[in-house]
């Protein structure tokens, strides 16, 4: 990223926005002013849960570089060969990393003579039914990406073996990818140690009425001003307020990995066992450039090691709690540092703007948020306090909880507890989760159990229960967005533009 | 790398252009820091009460302060600053110009104070890292300097003031490759309109091609900073070390001349004065050393003023030792940079003080820096104190 006075401007603005209430259940589409600025890293959401389809491994997703517009060619929306994206395990409770997965993206381009990313059905060239070889010809922009795991210990395993894994491009539309779900499963591969592995662009699967929330929590009348009524509350399908990603696309890793490789002994352990419990995040780094090289005249300039952008655990940290003036040293810096941001959350200033509302929250300092960043029940109820170590944000999973044959948007809330906070699945409405953690729910759910709420309760596509449990890109083609103050086509009866 | 251009460029490179975008479209014949201070007054007049406006006017004035080598814009810019306190006392963005401004008067240990507070109310501020980079520098602290340097580029990858100040610690670390590298980089990412910064990027790497003994390549830097930015004076001041170094001192003496025209300033004087003597104009020479020590003891009690050159005039051409050893235990009061530890041991030396003196100097060539006339001092200092094992001390 450069730094010039527009950037700075644009900077001072974002830190002016971030002083205000607005900037708060964002999930984590640009919420630190060093993301913002750096679109590509900018990791969206987190998601660690047990897989429903083979309840031994526990799928990870990563979901990096916000609010694609699907029509928004030519080139799309490829992943940062620049980036070193990785996702982290702890399985001991320590708060630091025992297990890694590195994702690096190579980018070629085939034909450099065409004028976008992807043809197909045009100038004599087949359509895209291919990531390789025949039926591929019109992928002119393909990404590749090799995957290494490393464990404590300085482990160093390369998952690829061999394999040429190629990112799934995004949804251009019918005529250059008429069999779109064929080319999705093409991007699914199975590497070695029971792994499964899909990176690529798809439906944005987060949720949330971002347009109030930035009102300064303006919420819709419809969905109670913020406080939702009973029946909203309960609803997991429908919202009453409208979902600002929906139509977005965003670019996925996901991985089902074997629970076994991801404890501390290697094995499965029932949910009353500390050591089923898993904490993650993962994290977006560029090469770093050293003030000093050693030795003095070495090259190149910048070595091989890497200056972390931003990190992503828990959907609640960094965007309810570290206040705007912390937000880049919170992404820059590890978990097991995170004792240095205890105040924000012990007095969070979401908690007193809630109070402000007339809405009843649990005194300061909030010991009741430690289990959220801690090792404690009711995520780990085989934890003793021996077992809480270090303060740091980590999604924490049991993964001695069976996925839920019915998930509640509401998870935990709703008991069902293979939900967040207990890891996060695609469906957890984690807005509505978070606020009320921050209201108190989880110090007394009867004192401070408002149904705090942006009335927006599930994904704008009906996520897949099978791998890679998330929906296919939104069709450039197909796909329009329409604006307020967009009257669109007039001369239609419906006054909405056709899309067929 | 004089103290002018150390410090005080580093720290104003880059400043906030607050105004930047709409001062495209203002008179082409003014500069940027003009056409930043001409918008904030126009602000100012139709929204007096508004802060940002003053913070913007007082990075303005301090920027004119470096495109002009004319201190009076810093007294501007403290009136600026005082007046935005006044109307919001802890308002963070004056309380930074008020420490980039205390830089420029060289009070750096009350700058690093001021910069240490503000980073622990916004640890994410790259701009307050730099101001702790800055007076950690002067103050010697290179550990610390090089901390917040790395801060400033893991903050934000690739920003111009974070990869100038790295520029600035590989040199004094004798990297110079290294630092020409970032200074490049820096270079191909400034904005295309702001010519004084690419114009001061040129002159550094300039310098750095001189310092490297490629005399082609720095004058062409330096040519190319002088078309970007006519008459700048640091520019001038390259291209002039250039000459020197080609025998061309007339040309030497006619691009400081030109410089002191534009900029003023004692320590201008200096090296015009040192310009007039490779050219044989002795006489000249003296006249213009003679004004120069009256206005440099002049500035001399004040934080921004020319003493490092006052104490290589005093050691070099006047032979006052006593007086160059005064100077140098008062400006060693206030910083401790690995010139004014090398313009201490010098003034030592010319005192016959020499185990201190070599002590010194090893302080100052203790993190590897190449500049030529530290080198030579320690060259010079060490082949004394050799002699002298071997014979009886001998005074200079």
């Amino acid at each position: 990223m450069k730094w010039h006075p527009a950037t700075r401007v644009l900077a001072a603005g974002l830190v002016l926005l971030g002083t205000l209430p607005a900037n708060l259940p964002a999930s984590s589409h640009r919420e630190a002013p060093i993301t913002a600025l750096d679109q590509k890293a900018d990791i969206t959401d987190w998601y660690a849960f047990v897989s429903p389809e083979k309840p031994d491994h526990v799928i990870l997703i990563m979901n990096v570089d916000p609010f694609l517009e699907p029509s928004g060619g030519p080139n799309y929306f490829p992943f940062d060969p620049g980036i070193l994206y990785e996702m982290k395990i702890d399985n001991d409770r320590d708060g630091k990393d025992d297990v890694t997965f590195q994702f690096r993206f190579k980018s070629e381009i085939r034909a450099p003579g065409v004028f976008t990313g992807f043809v197909g059905n045009l100038l004599g060239i087949p359509p895209i039914t291919a990531l390789d070889g025949p039926g591929s010809e019109g992928l002119n922009l393909r990404q590749s990406y090799t995957i290494t795991m490393l464990t404590k210990g300085g482990g160093i395993n390369d998952l690829t073996g061999g394999k040429t894994l190629y990112a799934m491009p995004t949804n251009v539309g019918p005529r250059t990818m008429p069999t779109y779900d064929v080319l999705k499963n093409q991007a699914q591969y199975s590497l070695k140690n029971d792994i499964r592995v899909f990176a690529g662009t798809v439906a944005d699967p987060f949720f949330i009425d971002l347009g109030a929330a930035f009102d300064s929590l303006n919420f819709r009348q419809a969905a109670g001003g913020g406080v939702l009524d009973l029946g909203t509350d309960l609803d997991d399908f429908n919202s009453i307020a409208p979902n600002s990603l929906a139509g977005y696309n965003v670019n996925t890793i996901v991985m089902e990995v074997p629970i076994t490789l991801l404890t501390k002994d290697a094995k499965i352990h029932t949910a009353a066992e500390a050591d089923a419990v898993i904490g993650s995040y993962a994290t977006t780094s560029r090469l770093r450039t050293q003030v000093l090289r050693t030795p003095a005249g070495s090259t190149p300039s910048t070595d091989t090691s890497y200056a972390q952008v931003q990190r992503l655990g828990n959907p609640l940290i960094n965007e309810l709690i570290i206040g705007t003036g912390s937000k880049d040293a919170f992404s820059i810096d590890v978990p097991s540092n995170d004792s240095q941001f205890a105040s924000f959350f012990l007095d969070p200033l979401l908690a007193k703007i809630f109070a402000s509302i007339g809405i009843p929250v649990p005194p300061a300092p909030r010991t009741d948020l430690l289990p959220l960043v801690t090792y404690a029940a009711p995520i780990c109820p085989g934890c003793k306090a021996s077992d809480a170590g270090p303060i740091a944000d980590l999604l924490r999973l049991n993964t001695g909880i069976p996925p839920s044959a019915f998930p509640k948007h509401l998870g935990f809330l709703a008991g069902d507890t293979a939900g967040f906070p207990n890891g996060r699945r695609p469906v957890d409405d984690v807005v509505d989760i978070a606020a009320r953690a921050v209201g108190g729910v989880f110090a007394d759910s009867r004192l401070y159990g408002t149904r705090i709420g942006d009335g927006v309760n599930s994904p704008a596509t009906r996520v897949p229960q099978t791998f890679p449990f998330l929906s296919n890109a939104y069709s450039g083609r197909d796909s329009v967005h329409q604006g307020p103050g967009q009257p669109g086509c007039n001369r239609n009866l419906t006054k909405i533009c056709a899309t067929q | 790398m004089n103290s002018r251009t150390s410090i005080l460029s580093l720290v104003l490179l880059m400043t906030p252009a607050l105004f930047g975008q709409a001062a495209d479209s203002a008179e082409p014949q003014l500069s940027p820091a003009e056409r930043s201070i001409a918008k904030a007054q126009d602000m100012i007049a139709k929204q007096p009460g508004y802060v940002p406006y003053w913070n913007g006017l007082a990075m303005a004035y301090a920027r004119r302060a470096r495109e002009t080598s004319d201190v009076a814009f810093y007294g501007k810019a403290e009136e600026a600053i005082a007046t935005s306190l006044k109307l919001s006392p802890n308002d963070f963005e004056a309380q930074k110009a008020k420490t980039w401004v205390l830089l420029g008067r060289h009070e750096f240990a009350a700058a690093r104070e001021v910069a240490t507070q503000l980073n622990m109310r916004t640890p994410d501020d790259v701009t307050v890292y730099g101001y702790l980079a800055d007076a950690n520098a002067e103050l010697g602290n290179y550990k610390e300097a090089v901390n917040a340097v790395q801060k400033m580029l893991d903050l934000r990858v690739g920003n111009i003031p974070g990869l100038t100040r790295a520029a600035y610690l590989r040199e004094l670390h004798g990297d110079l490759t290294g630092s020409l590298d970032l200074m490049q980089t820096a270079y191909d990412a400034a904005p295309f309109n702001e010519t004084e910064d690419r114009a001061w990027l040129l002159t550094q790497m300039s310098h750095l091609q001189f310092l490297m003994g490629d005399l082609k390549q720095s004058e062409m830097y330096a040519t190319g900073a002088l078309g970007l930015f006519p008459n700048y004076h640091y520019a001038l001041a390259a291209l002039a070390r250039v000459r020197e170094a080609q025998h061309r001192y007339d040309d030497e003496v006619a691009l400081l001349q030109q410089r002191y025209n534009d900029a003023p300033h004692a320590e201008n004087l200096f090296s015009l004065g040192e310009a007039l003597l490779h050219a044989g104009k002795t006489e000249e020479a003296q006249k213009a050393f003679a004004r120069f020590e009256k206005e440099s003891l002049g500035e001399s009690g004040i934080g921004d003023n020319s003493n490092r050159e006052l104490i290589a005039y005093y050691v070099d051409i006047a032979h006052n030792a006593k007086k160059a050893l005064e100077l140098a235990d008062r400006e060693l009061a206030i910083r401790h940079d690995v010139y004014t530890l090398d313009a201490h041991a010098w003034a030592l030396f010319a005192n016959g003080q020499n185990a201190q003196a070599l002590e010194e100097i090893h302080k100052a060539t203790a993190i590897g820096v190449k500049d030529p006339t530290v080198l030579a001092h320690a060259a010079a200092i060490e082949a004394r104190m050799t002699t002298a094992s071997a014979t009886t001390p001998a005074k200079r």
